[in-house]
């Protein structure tokens, strides 16, 4: 079972976009590009800070370039999660 | 059974911090409509238009495109053309929302200002602005509630753009001081490609004196309703009429949140983003009217800046969209021989 999913994602990219944008993101935007998603550079790398921060890694700055879509943040995540000596619980 | 009809169209205008080099380039001398805006453009621009047209053009120009004299007359004019050509298609945009420049370039799309005229407002308005203090933009992944208590020292919140993408403007040193601040506290930044404090008090000083330009050219009621950024409404008469509305444009904040909540409050549209790169496109896509998929967003150009076959790719593609949600386009065709340099002003 993998340690980060796509829903962990969804629910950090909720807490970027606020209330007011009532982000509601459905499984096939997992497979869309953040741009199509509304998601630029600055929003993604506050998600990406907010992993960091509550998942206690440190994620590789070619993330925000290369990983266009939430399943390959995800599978970016577990990766440098698997090779992670002991991730920590996620802090909600 | 009638099919559901399609919502209309609603240009978005981007300003200061969407500039790239060679912006919409591989469209001039292609497109024919935007050609000949671009050159009526550099030709209202005098002298001017010259260099503006080469740095423009050029892969190292000689003032930088972050340059207020390089960046706000040149998103200026690639709005506008931009405009001017969804226009030629026979679309007929129910309303048009432009981000600071932007908003001037939509003011003349609807006929409040003629080209002439604007263009020269806009040259007054970047060589007072190029005498100004050296500052910066913040972009801060937050709202605009989180960071008031940060602000300190002349640095404002000088854009919002989405409810958790503000912008701060400032002097360098002052804005920088906040940003440490910000970033300490947890907070996601990024610097804004802008090298002047816009929407800022610190153009406060550069910006007496434009109003007597604004009142010296003609403002007509606008063909098409304007969103303004300024007042998140509908352009009235009165602001119009006041030339410091449109003087003060450089210091006053940009409410592009609000005043997009308030064109999509008016009903669902298709927004269709006339300017470089997509940075109101994702900004837009982030409403719950586009989320939910009721209205919809297109991108004239490309997200990154690319080769000039990426511009023009872009467009086939943008039309084909806005066709296909049932908006009937015809396209100018383009002459096999379009000269480079037309003579004439549309």
């Amino acid at each position: 079972m993998s340690a980060f999913t796509v829903e962990d994602l969804f629910r950090i990219m909720r807490e970027c976009a606020g209330e007011e944008e009532a982000a509601d993101l459905s499984s096939a935007a997992a497979e869309q590009e953040f741009a199509l998603l509304g998601y630029d550079s600055l929003a993604l790398m506050e998600a990406i800070s907010r992993v960091e921060r509550g998942y206690g890694v440190e994620l590789p700055e070619e993330l925000l370039g290369e990983a266009l879509t939430p399943a390959a943040f995800v599978d970016a995540v577990n990766a440098v999660l698997a090779g992670h000596p002991a991730p920590l619980e996620a802090a909600g | 059974m009638t099919p559901a009809p399609s919502p209309p169209v609603a240009l978005l205008l981007p300003g200061q911090g969407s500039q790239h080099q060679r912006m919409a380039a591989g469209l001039y001398g292609h497109e024919p409509v935007f050609t000949a805006a671009m050159d009526a453009f550099f030709d209202a621009a005098g002298p001017e238009g010259v260099a503006l047209r080469e740095d423009w053009l050029a892969e190292r120009p000689v003032t930088e495109l972050d340059h207020v004299t390089r960046s706000q007359p040149l998103l200026f004019a690639v709005d506008h053309a931009l405009g001017k050509l969804v226009l030629s298609w026979g679309v007929r945009p129910a309303a048009l929302l432009g981000h600071s420049i932007g908003e001037l370039a939509a003011a003349v799309l609807a006929g409040v200002f003629g080209l002439r005229d604007a263009t020269g407002l806009v040259l007054d308005r970047v060589r007072r602005l190029a005498g100004a203090p050296p500052g910066g933009m913040l972009a801060v992944a937050a709202s605009r509630a989180e960071v008031t208590p940060y602000l300190s020292g002349d640095v404002v919140v000088g854009a919002v753009n989405a409810p958790r993408q503000t912008v701060l403007a400032g002097p360098d040193g002052p804005l920088d001081k906040v940003g440490r601040t910000l970033r300490e506290a947890g907070f996601v930044c990024r610097r804004v490609p802008s090298l002047s404090a816009f929407h800022s008090p610190v153009l406060e000083p550069a910006c007496r004196g434009a109003a007597e330009r604004f009142a010296a050219v003609d403002r007509r009621v606008p063909s098409l309703p304007v969103h303004s950024a300024y007042t998140a409404a509908p352009l009235t008469r009165s602001d119009i009429d006041d030339v410091s509305f449109w003087a003060r444009q450089p210091v006053a904040p940009v409410l592009f949140w609000p005043a997009l909540e308030g064109l999509l409050a008016t009903g669902d549209h298709l927004l269709v983003e006339v300017g470089p790169g997509q940075g109101l496109s994702q900004v837009a896509r982030r409403h719950p009217a586009v989320r939910r998929g009721t209205s919809a967003v297109v991108s004239l150009l490309p997200a990154r800046p690319g080769p000039p076959e990426a511009d023009r790719a872009a467009v086939d593609a943008a039309v084909a969209r806005v066709a296909a949600a049932g908006h009937p386009i015809v396209r100018t065709p383009v002459p096999h021989d379009l000269p480079q340099r037309p003579a004439t002003a549309v």
